[in-house]
């Protein structure tokens, strides 16, 4: 369970509110630039906010003693520094928080990086670092999963295989908060949509509740945002050559 | 906090740089022990040297630049880029998501670190002492414990000085560059004692009056009275350090 309340932060977050719920993978969108990661990151403890809380299973991020026990999360990158083996990396995450040393192997192998364990993180691809950020994520098998642009940098297959990742660890019970700008990728795994636009969360709910009185979850977004904010005030497909977030 | 300390240690251990700063530090005092003995006896032969005991304590005021190497890197590596594609993740995400309490992480950070360069330290202080006694014999006066121990306390303090720069500055390689230069090519803390006496209390100075006894500056500073102005250095910076780490973002 996630709760965000009224959390602000100067020029970047007015008041957001919402909830991700255990069992429901909860899509986060917004176009770039208007707060998503600078929500996660207040979330997680990375950055600092002005007022508001933001708890993770009923505490804040900071005050878990094991919190990769608690939620795992992916970010930019793998966060593993570039002279590091993926190995050695989430070798010395385990041992941060007391996690057997067995895991890392399982994780390894669940991202399907067992064959490059020994390979150093720097010379990983984007994929590769994406699916160590995730295995990172994943170490402690925590019952909360943040993921930020889960689907960036994934090649189709991998877009797939996340795609189940995030629907089965849902059906196992865990939350599952993912940001995204790519709205496709989103509609067909999202049980519940918060949108985020300039700071301000603008429309909340299932997805049936958002998409309501919209041919899809995509123009509800660009009826919504910015991105539809064009001189006609149409909220149509043409968006997309507007400069909007595609 | 073990759990803590044992993952900084696996970090540091396990980069490259590191040992860079391990085998440097471990190296450069025994070695010019041996360059630099006939100098050294020529010196004392014609009484330039004004106190023969401190030949080998000298090499390691030189050979700290491992210690200083590794106080920088502890803290630089959590801020290096991790990829080209993608220039703004650092493994300090990693780590905070692992230890959030930026405090506890931090005393862990300083522990492991110190850790490293006190056994670092130590056993190249052993090295350089024994090495010295080989090479010069009765000409140098056999090392006092308490001396010993206060040239590995300040090898470990110089390390922690180091990681607190860097972690104000969050860039390794402009620290680096500071420290190297103030310690090996032209120390502008030595030349500011020619314009203030008050210079001779800044850490690099007055730390090693802990375990010199001819140092050319214009005022005298007994061992004691330098350990404790050189913590009261580290212990500050330290603590500024620490006050922005824990307010400012990640």
């Amino acid at each position: 369970m996630i709760a965000i309340d009224h959390l602000s932060r100067p020029g970047r977050l007015h008041d957001v509110s919402f909830e991700a719920r255990p069992g429901r993978v909860t899509g986060f969108l917004g176009p770039n630039g208007a707060g998503k990661t600078s929500t996660l990151r207040v979330l997680l403890g990375l950055d600092r906010a002005r007022g508001g809380t933001a708890l993770v299973n009923g505490r804040r991020y900071e005050e878990w003693p094991r919190p990769l026990t608690v939620a795992g999360a992916l970010l930019d990158g793998s966060g593993a520094h570039r002279a590091r083996s993926a190995r050695a990396h989430l070798r010395w995450l385990a041992a941060s928080n007391r996690l057997p040393r067995s895991r890392v192997d399982e994780v390894l192998e669940l991202v399907d990086l067992a064959g490059e364990a020994r390979k150093r993180a720097g010379r990983f691809s984007l994929g590769m670092s994406r699916r160590l950020g995730l295995a990172a994520a994943l170490l402690g098998d925590p019952p909360v999963l943040v993921l930020d642009e889960p689907i960036n940098g994934l090649d189709p297959g991998g877009i797939r295989w996340m795609r189940e990742f995030l629907r089965s660890s849902a059906d196992e019970g865990r939350t599952v908060l993912l940001s995204s700008h790519l709205m496709g990728e989103l509609a067909g795994v999202a049980d519940d949509v918060v949108i985020i636009d300039r700071g301000r969360v603008v429309a909340r709910g299932t997805v049936e509740e958002v998409t309501a009185g919209h041919p899809t979850l995509e123009d509800a977004f660009f009826a919504l945002t910015a991105g539809g904010h064009r001189a006609d005030g149409a909220s149509s497909r043409d968006g997309h050559a507007g400069g909007g977030p595609w | 906090m073990v759990s803590l300390v044992h993952a900084e240690l696996r970090k540091l251990l396990g980069l490259p740089t590191a040992w860079i700063g391990i085998v440097l530090g471990l190296l450069a005092a025994p070695a010019l022990v041996v360059l630099n003995a006939s100098a050294a006896r020529s010196a004392v032969a014609e009484g330039l040297t004004q106190d023969p005991s401190d030949i080998g304590f000298q090499y390691l005021g030189i050979g700290l630049l491992g210690a200083m190497i590794l106080g920088v890197v502890v803290v630089s590596s959590e801020y290096t880029p991790t990829g080209d594609d993608t220039p703004g993740a650092r493994q300090m995400s990693a780590t905070l998501l692992a230890a959030p309490r930026r405090i506890r992480l931090l005393t862990a950070k300083g522990i492991a670190l110190s850790l490293v360069t006190g056994v670092q330290g130590t056993i190249t202080a052993a090295a350089t002492l024994v090495l010295t006694e080989q090479v010069h014999g009765s000409l140098v006066p056999a090392p006092t414990p308490g001396r010993v121990a206060a040239a590995v306390l300040y090898w470990v303090l110089i390390g922690l000085l180091a990681s607190a720069i860097t972690l104000l500055t969050r860039n390794g390689i402009v620290t680096l560059a500071v420290l190297v230069v103030n310690s090996t090519v032209v120390s502008l803390s030595y030349l500011l004692t020619k314009v203030t006496p008050w210079a001779a209390y800044l850490p690099d100075i007055v730390g090693a009056h802990m375990f010199l006894r001819s140092i050319d500056v214009p005022v005298e500073i007994g061992p004691v009275t330098a350990g404790a102005v050189m913590t009261t250095w580290v212990a500050g910076l330290l603590a500024i350090a620490a006050v922005l780490f824990r307010r400012r973002d990640a």
